[in-house]
């Protein structure tokens, strides 16, 4: 019998122990082959910031499926040390042995590329489809099998299989025959938390928290370390922070616990506590980095969802009519027209000493009339010599607030700014600001009269067909002044809703991928305690205490990084949405909802196979 | 009066159709309230599958096991755990102490299954240290002790819920002499005062010589029972040394 043959039946004989080394090894090709697909198709000619998104993004995936398939490579290592350790007890040379992993991963290897390939040529369309419809496009085109994509994934991944299987070699050569019978027997030191690193690791996220709810413009923090270096000063802080959170409060919190005798004396709280303590010191790295990885997934979704959920809004604050331009009428189709007018407006030219500013003047009829068309209730009496100002751009950071001041003009008359709205009845393009005056004011004002043409129609964000229309009798200069909203839309969904294609894909693979290294950490160190389950069971524990303390220990591990994740990225969302100026509460609350969701499933699967696990050696 | 512990008949088969393989067959004895009875027998007499079969970690093919008067053949696998967590105590040749846990907390553990409150659980912890001569280790690690205070912290473990029963497998098989002795003594001292049952297994005839009563076991069969009475511990080893000679492959087993 070859050496080939005999890793050949291996997997054939063990294949459900194989399944999960198989199915993530699958996962990772077909994820990152689809990505390449996506990169390499050509379909989407015009979007070059899509294909430099993706080749980014592609590289983040690459780092991030390396790191993955270390962790699922050393699982599986792992579980197979006592088959490895039987060949070498029989005599077979480790060189031999050493062999045959490599040959079995290379088996492995190819047989999880043919099937990646297969499955992401099927998932690449499916996401395709998705990505096109996020974009906002109707017309659903066919990928092609890329051979670039192919080769591209191939390679990268027999570079991986080839480290992987080396990882193995190095497996067999470092350890001894004595150490692969027998699990660490001894002891494991009593994990202990200094006070020092405690206050330090809260005063790093306090710090850090601190800093990203204050006001980005007023907050003396942010003026020392400047708007780019405050930041990277956080991040910095709060993954040292997250770090000492997991090495050492956690431990003085189990520590104060399991002191508390009233409390961990009772059932097997002893157990949980103990078993708790000893596991988060030891994986603190690791749950670090799944807090901080399941922070960046959550805030970038968060963050890039909620500017998609925000684009209509945006859109509409900015236009709230569906078309408008500066001059003459053009005949249109006239399906779903609400109004169709021109607006005798005026081009106000204000002078200071380093710029001008040009506002446009608008009777308070006029506004009345659009307001009711547009659906504000409010109707507008403005005074003799006053004026309202409107403006969609309004901050209260940055722009002036005009309410109370006399706007004085260029010919020495003034108006008395009596209020000031953030919602136009104008697109801000072409009409900018905009002054109401009453319509006597309007008359008497002397400034360039200017004709404006205002379109409402029905369902405006599928009128793209009459915005080309319109778009394509304007003149040259018409058409610089030209706004529209169904084109300013899908302008604005083409670039979100890539953004938010790849972010949740992203969001989706580093979910998957974390939850999976939790899954296979917690039932590495499930193997491990087997026979600490089997002696409570002889002392007298019944499966359903068992299971309930496994399941509290597991929700633990898992319910940390999560929160903690969760926490981080609240605060950096909060900072993001001052910078972006938006409500994004809703569309994160989404986010986050459905992002636990997929954890929770992870969680009920884990609890499944540890205390399936455990149950195995008390049965026997 | 009832006995404590009446096994009737018990027999186990392990495997199926042609590939079965006997290793308990028709066994009864009696134990009464208060004894300290060794199982003794070869390597694969079946001394092992007994002791488990008796404290329910296994299930008997045949027969009836009655603890107390509680009749555990038709028991569940939920309210087995129970009725050990409440009435039987085990000390084990490997200790099966948590490494994760203290000493104290080791012993602490049962009573905390038994939802016993903190404040007892204190007086009783500290009560039976003293009697095993631990009191000094409680917050020492298993790990930082050695084999025989391993053991007597198992011993504390088995023996703080004062259970109704005691189980011992070859509580002496990984101790050095001294640390044998001095464990045999402490549990031969927890018989006469206070009244423990012990059943204990052993394939050590040194050990075998402090209990009142054996069972020798051969080929899965209670093969002899031979009673202490009034000797010595001196005279009792002797005559155990002739049983295990005269039933043989018992030579190998005393040295």
């Amino acid at each position: 019998m070859t050496l080939f043959s005999l890793a050949r039946k291996n997997i054939q004989r063990n294949l459900s122990n194989y399944f999960l080394y198989i199915a993530s090894m699958v996962f990772s090709i077909v994820i990152y082959f689809t990505f390449v697909t996506l990169k390499y198709s050509d379909t989407q000619g015009s979007s070059k910031q899509i294909q430099g998104l993706m080749s980014g993004s592609s590289v983040v995936l690459l780092f991030f499926i390396v790191i993955f398939m270390a962790y699922s490579n050393s699982f599986f290592m792992k579980k197979r040390k006592k088959e490895v350790a039987l060949y070498s007890l029989l005599g077979v040379r480790k060189q031999k042995i050493g062999f045959m992993l490599f040959f079995e991963n290379i088996v492995i290897g190819l047989l999880s590329l043919g099937l990646g390939i297969g499955l992401g040529f099927f998932v690449s369309q499916g996401l395709f489809m998705i990505l096109v419809r996020l974009m906002g496009n109707e017309v659903v085109t066919q990928l092609t099998f890329s051979m670039q994509a192919l080769m591209n994934t191939a390679g990268i991944f027999a570079v991986l299989f080839l480290l992987t299987s080396l990882q193995g070699y190095r497996v067999i050569y470092q350890f001894k025959l004595i150490d692969l019978f027998h699990a660490e027997k001894q002891g494991e030191q009593i994990p202990r938390a200094s006070i020092v690193s405690v206050i330090f690791g809260v005063a790093l996220l306090a710090f850090g928290y601190y800093t990203s709810a204050a006001d980005i413009f007023t907050s003396n923090i942010w003026r020392f370390f400047t708007a780019l270096g405050t930041p990277l000063v956080v991040i910095a802080m709060t993954i040292a922070g997250t770090y000492l959170l997991f090495h050492s409060v956690s431990v003085f919190v189990l520590t104060t616990l399991k002191k508390a005798t009233a409390w961990s004396w009772k059932g097997l709280n002893l157990i949980g506590v103990s078993q708790l303590l000893y596991r988060i010191r030891a994986n603190a790295k690791s749950l670090s980095i799944i807090a901080i990885l399941s922070a960046t997934t959550i805030t970038a979704g968060g963050g890039v969802f909620g500017v998609y959920y925000n684009a209509e809004t945006t859109v509409r604050q900015m236009l709230p009519n569906t078309f408008m331009w500066k001059g003459e009428a053009v005949s249109f189709s006239q399906v779903d027209v609400l109004y169709n007018e021109s607006l005798a407006v005026k081009n106000l030219r204000v002078d200071n000493e380093h710029a001008f500013f040009e506002y446009t003047l608008l009777k308070e009829s006029d506004y009345n009339r659009l307001a009711k068309w547009q659906g504000k209730d409010e109707q507008l009496h403005v005074a003799e010599g006053s004026a309202i100002v409107l403006d969609a751009t309004y901050d209260e950071r940055f722009s002036h607030d005009f309410t109370g001041e006399n706007f004085k003009l260029a010919n020495g008359d003034a108006f008395h700014v009596d209020k000031m709205y953030t919602d136009s009845v104008l697109n801000f393009q072409p009409a900018g600001t905009v002054l109401v005056v009453n319509d006597d004011e309007f008359a008497t004002t002397d400034a360039e009269a200017v004709t404006m043409q205002v379109v409402g129609l029905n369902d405006d964000l599928k009128q793209k067909a009459v915005s080309k229309e319109i778009y394509q009798q304007l003149s040259s200069e018409q058409q610089d002044s030209f706004s529209s909203v169904p084109q300013s839309y899908e302008e604005s969904l083409a670039m979100v809703g890539s953004l938010l294609f790849v972010g949740s894909f992203l969001g989706l693979v580093f979910l998957a991928a974390t939850g999976s290294i939790i899954y296979f950490k917690v039932l590495t160190e499930a193997e491990e305690d087997q026979a600490k389950y089997a002696i409570l069971n002889k002392i007298g524990v019944n499966s359903k205490q068992i299971l309930k303390t496994v399941a509290g220990q597991v929700a633990v591990i898992f319910s940390a990084p999560l929160l903690i994740g969760i926490v981080h990225s609240t605060f950096a969302l909060i900072a993001l949405s001052q910078l972006l100026n938006m409500n994004i509460t809703k569309p994160v609350i989404i986010w986050m909802l459905i992002y636990s969701a997929i954890y929770a499933i992870y969680y009920v699967v884990t609890v499944r196979s540890f205390y399936k696990i455990v149950r195995q050696e008390t049965k026997s | 009066m009832t006995s404590l512990l009446q096994v009737q008949n018990v027999g186990k088969t392990y495997g199926k159709g042609a590939n079965t393989f006997t290793a308990l067959s028709n066994i009864t004895f009696t134990v009464e309230k208060g004894e300290f009875v060794g199982v003794m027998g070869p390597s694969g007499a079946g001394k092992s599958t007994l002791l488990n079969v008796l404290a329910t970690i296994d299930t008997p093919t045949t027969g009836g096991i009655t603890i107390g008067d509680v009749n555990l053949t038709h028991m569940k696998d939920a309210e087995l755990a129970d009725f050990r967590r409440d009435n039987l105590g085990f000390i084990f040749q490997d200790y099966n102490l948590l490494d994760s846990l203290t000493v104290r907390e080791n012993i602490v553990l049962p009573l905390a299954i038994a939802k016993v409150p903190a404040k007892d659980i204190h007086k009783k912890v500290n009560h039976i240290a003293q009697l095993f001569g631990i009191s000094d280790l409680l917050d020492k690690y298993p790990y930082q002790i050695s084999g025989g205070q391993k053991q007597r912290t198992a011993s504390s473990r088995a023996l703080v819920t004062e259970p109704k029963l005691i189980f011992a497998d070859e509580p002496t098989g990984a101790l050095d002499s001294k640390s044998a002795t001095d464990l045999l003594e402490s549990l031969s001292d927890l018989n006469q005062s206070q009244a423990a049952t012990i059943m204990m297994v052993t394939h050590d005839a040194f050990a075998a010589s402090f209990c009142q009563r054996i069972l020798f076991i051969q080929d899965g069969q209670l093969s002899q029972e031979i009673h202490r009475g009034m000797q010595t511990r001196k005279q009792f080893f002797q005559e155990i040394l002739q049983v295990l000679a005269s039933i043989g492959g018992g030579v190998n087993d005393v040295i």
